[in-house]
């Protein structure tokens, strides 16, 4: 039988699976290009990662 | 890694949240490398991990989002202010399509690669362009051209709780507490930073970034409030040092590191030693074990330090630290009068040059 940790585990993931995200871009020039495009205002993060 | 958990709760915004609702009626984009970012436009304080800018296609910088104070890189980020400052964002934005919001002037352009020394370091050995790394080579560059003013470039992001304004950080600019100058201007809790020395400002990003481009030998300050829908003009008088931040979790090359922290002598120590009232003798309260290894100096915790290169006033500091973190160039040595155990001696203080990647 399942272990109750590994069935919360197993149940958060396929939950995870079905969340919608928010598409993020990676280009800036593509991201100006698209709200051009769609007369979207731009969100842009700057994530220093090192 | 500073920031990590709230880039995780912006990037992994779910559509359906309160923020990703807002977040699906923007283009959304993160960019990771610095390399081809243009500073002059996105200019901010380069030892924030994380930043983020509402604008348009046409490069019009509608507000910042983003910012730290000295004890944490998270006190004023909010996944709800970042909402609220979002949705501001697109009221902005809708007034700047219908003609309603006047064009600014681009900033100038500049990109890493033009700064000889960050690509001499950096691109040239293949190594990462990290953000701090390029305040800190505009600052050399800056020492080397003889234009870099500590008072600005070094203490860079002036700290709004030394003025005394304390945010109700999840509503934005709501004030949740107001002390010392801003509250003698009559600033008051529930007032809605509107306005900084007459530049609207939607975000703490935005204050911060404004309040950094205040002259640092200003007496005044000028923050408008919206107090019940209507504004409110406060006159703030600014303390003395009102620029002044803790450095240390900077990564600063010109930033002299000393080894020792001291703290201000006050006016009854000052006229017991006999010393000037309007001098910056102070108290060395802790000795870093750096400096017997790199044979920084010889000061003891409780040592008085009444003079620096025969100095023992300054129209800025406060401590002998700060005078010579303000006068000294990273490397440079410099010589102590010292009261120790009642008497006075003289000792030389060589100062570093913080080497990280350089």
């Amino acid at each position: 039988m399942m272990r109750p940790i590994a069935l919360i585990a197993l149940l958060s993931q396929a939950a995870f699976a079905q969340t919608q995200f928010i598409t993020w871009n990676t280009s800036y020039r593509e991201a100006l290009r698209e709200a051009a495009a769609t007369k979207k205002p731009i969100f842009l993060e700057f994530r220093c990662e090192a | 890694m500073e920031g990590r958990v709230f880039d995780a709760q912006v990037v992994l915004s779910p559509k359906d949240s309160p923020l990703g609702k807002v977040l699906s009626e923007y283009v959304c984009a993160r960019v990771t490398r610095m390399d081809d970012v243009d500073v002059g436009l996105f200019d901010r304080d380069w030892n924030n991990a994380i930043y983020f800018f509402v604008l348009n296609a046409d490069e019009q910088i509608y507000m910042r989002y983003g910012g730290r104070e000295a004890q944490s890189p998270d006190t004023y980020n909010s996944v709800e202010s970042m909402r609220i400052a979002l949705e501001q964002g697109l009221v902005l934005h809708r007034k700047y399509l219908q003609g309603e919001l006047p064009k600014q002037e681009r900033p100038k352009s500049m990109f890493p690669r033009e700064m000889p020394l960050l690509v001499e370091r950096t691109f040239a050995r293949r190594q990462c362009v990290e953000c701090h790394l390029i305040g800190d080579f505009q600052n050399i560059q800056r020492e080397r051209d003889g234009v870099l003013d500590k008072l600005t470039h070094l203490y860079r992001s002036p700290d709004i709780k030394t003025i005394g304004i304390g945010l109700d950080v999840p509503n934005g600019l709501v004030v949740k507490e107001a002390t010392g100058a801003v509250a003698a201007a009559g600033m008051r809790p529930g007032d809605r930073i509107a306005g900084w020395n007459g530049v609207p400002v939607w975000t703490f990003g935005d204050v911060q970034y404004r309040y950094d481009k205040v002259d640092r030998r200003a007496k005044s300050l000028e923050i408008t409030v919206d107090r019940e829908g209507r504004p409110v003009v406060l006159t703030v008088a600014l303390p003395i040092r009102w620029w002044w931040t803790d450095l240390r979790f900077r990564q600063s090359s010109v930033d002299p590191r000393l080894d020792f922290e001291d703290r201000p002598l006050t006016g009854d120590e000052k006229q017991k030693l006999g010393l000037k009232p309007d001098g910056f003798a102070s108290q060395v309260k802790q000795v870093s074990g750096f400096a017997k290894i790199r044979g920084t100096h010889d000061l003891r915790i409780g040592d008085v330090i009444v003079a620096v290169n025969g100095m023992d006033s300054d129209e800025f500091a406060h401590t002998a630290e700060l005078f010579l973190k303000l006068h000294t160039r990273a490397g440079e040595s410099a010589k102590l009068e010292v009261i120790r155990d009642g008497k006075r001696i003289t000792m030389p203080l060589k100062t570093y040059v913080l080497s990280f990647r350089k």
